[in-house]
């Protein structure tokens, strides 16, 4: 078992995964790295969950994870989906030329 | 410091080194093998953390299902060249968000640790109170007593939870997971009068050959 002391590090490395993935969000341009960015954020806050539920007894925490992994999935099909139909329209994969719906 | 504990300092880093090498890595495959490792030391850290169904789910569905999905739609695409590696983009805007997120997750990091610096003691009698409070005399209720939890199993814990108390959500995702099948499905049909070839590329997707050419209404048959 886990001594209690680890429990801010784990929710310190939470914290860092989601500020990578978000650097990654903002700063890459190949939207399936942006993808795989969100999944790391999604990760990092699954972590704090398990990791808060560890830390005040429950369960609900775990469960709530669960729930956020089936939506990861649902997220990473919806989202290869669009990249995959944007490759086949004959556009470059490139995050900032797909503007279309800006204005 | 035991050795669970060095453990977890060790995947803990790993967890940290394969995150960013999920946003720094040039090619995309390797981002994509950065995001595996990742994933296996987060549910080593899950087991750790006495969420053993957790850790199987994310072995499972994430590093399985949804990393080979990624790899296999990386295999079929290959952009063959990354936009990235042309050029930093120079929108001064980009950075004003990159110090907005790293104030934030400052934030949220100093609460994180100050937030938990009481002792084990206090908030197992926190968790105790809370209970019952909520519910006295329910055992399902906010806190459980982790020897009961050992001596139950954590997959029997977290099924009657789910199947009980969670019910409504757990029906809401499995909807969820229809809309999103449905939608991957009627995303990725063909369009009638787009290109194939992509610009500048030979990918194994426009080498097949074409099937049938698309009938008026044959994209919104196959749908359902």
């Amino acid at each position: 078992m886990l001594s209690i002391d680890l429990f801010p590090l784990l929710l310190g490395l939470s914290a860092a995964m989601f500020t990578v993935g978000a650097v990654g969000v903002l700063v890459r341009r190949n939207p399936l790295v942006v993808l795989m960015s969100i999944e790391l954020m999604l990760n990092a806050v699954n972590l704090a969950f398990v990791d808060y539920g560890r830390y005040l007894n429950s369960e609900d925490g775990q469960i709530f994870t669960l729930v956020v992994i089936v939506v990861a999935a649902a997220e990473a099909v919806v989202g290869l989906a669009l990249v995959s139909q944007v490759y086949r329209s004959g556009r470059e994969l490139d995050i900032d030329d797909l503007s279309e719906m800006r204005e | 410091m035991t050795g669970v504990d060095i453990l977890a300092y060790v995947v803990a880093g790993v967890a940290l080194v394969s995150a960013a090498g999920v946003v720094l890595s040039a090619k995309t495959i390797y981002s994509a093998l950065c995001l595996v490792g990742n994933m296996v030391s987060l549910a080593v850290l899950f087991l750790l953390l006495n969420a053993q169904f957790v850790a199987a789910v994310q072995i499972i569905i994430y590093a399985g299902a949804v990393m080979v999905l990624f790899v296999f739609i990386i295999a079929l695409l290959d952009p063959g060249h990354d936009p990235d590696y042309e050029g930093p983009r120079r929108d001064p805007r980009l950075w004003v968000g990159i110090v907005a997120v790293g104030y934030i997750t400052a934030q949220v990091f100093a609460l994180a640790v100050n937030g938990t610096t009481y002792s084990k003691a206090d908030h197992v009698l926190q968790g105790q109170r809370l209970a019952q409070a909520a519910n006295p005399g329910d055992q399902h209720s906010f806190a459980f007593d982790p020897g009961s939890v050992n001596a139950a199993g954590n997959v029997q814990v977290l099924g009657r939870e789910l199947f009980t108390t969670f019910l409504l959500p757990f029906e809401i995702t499995s909807l969820l997971l229809i809309v999103a099948a449905v939608g991957a499905v009627y995303l990725t049909r063909r369009l009638p009068h787009a290109p194939m070839e992509p610009p500048g590329a030979t990918s194994p997707v426009a080498a097949l050959p074409e099937e049938t050419a698309p009938e008026p209404g044959r994209e919104t048959v196959g749908v359902g």
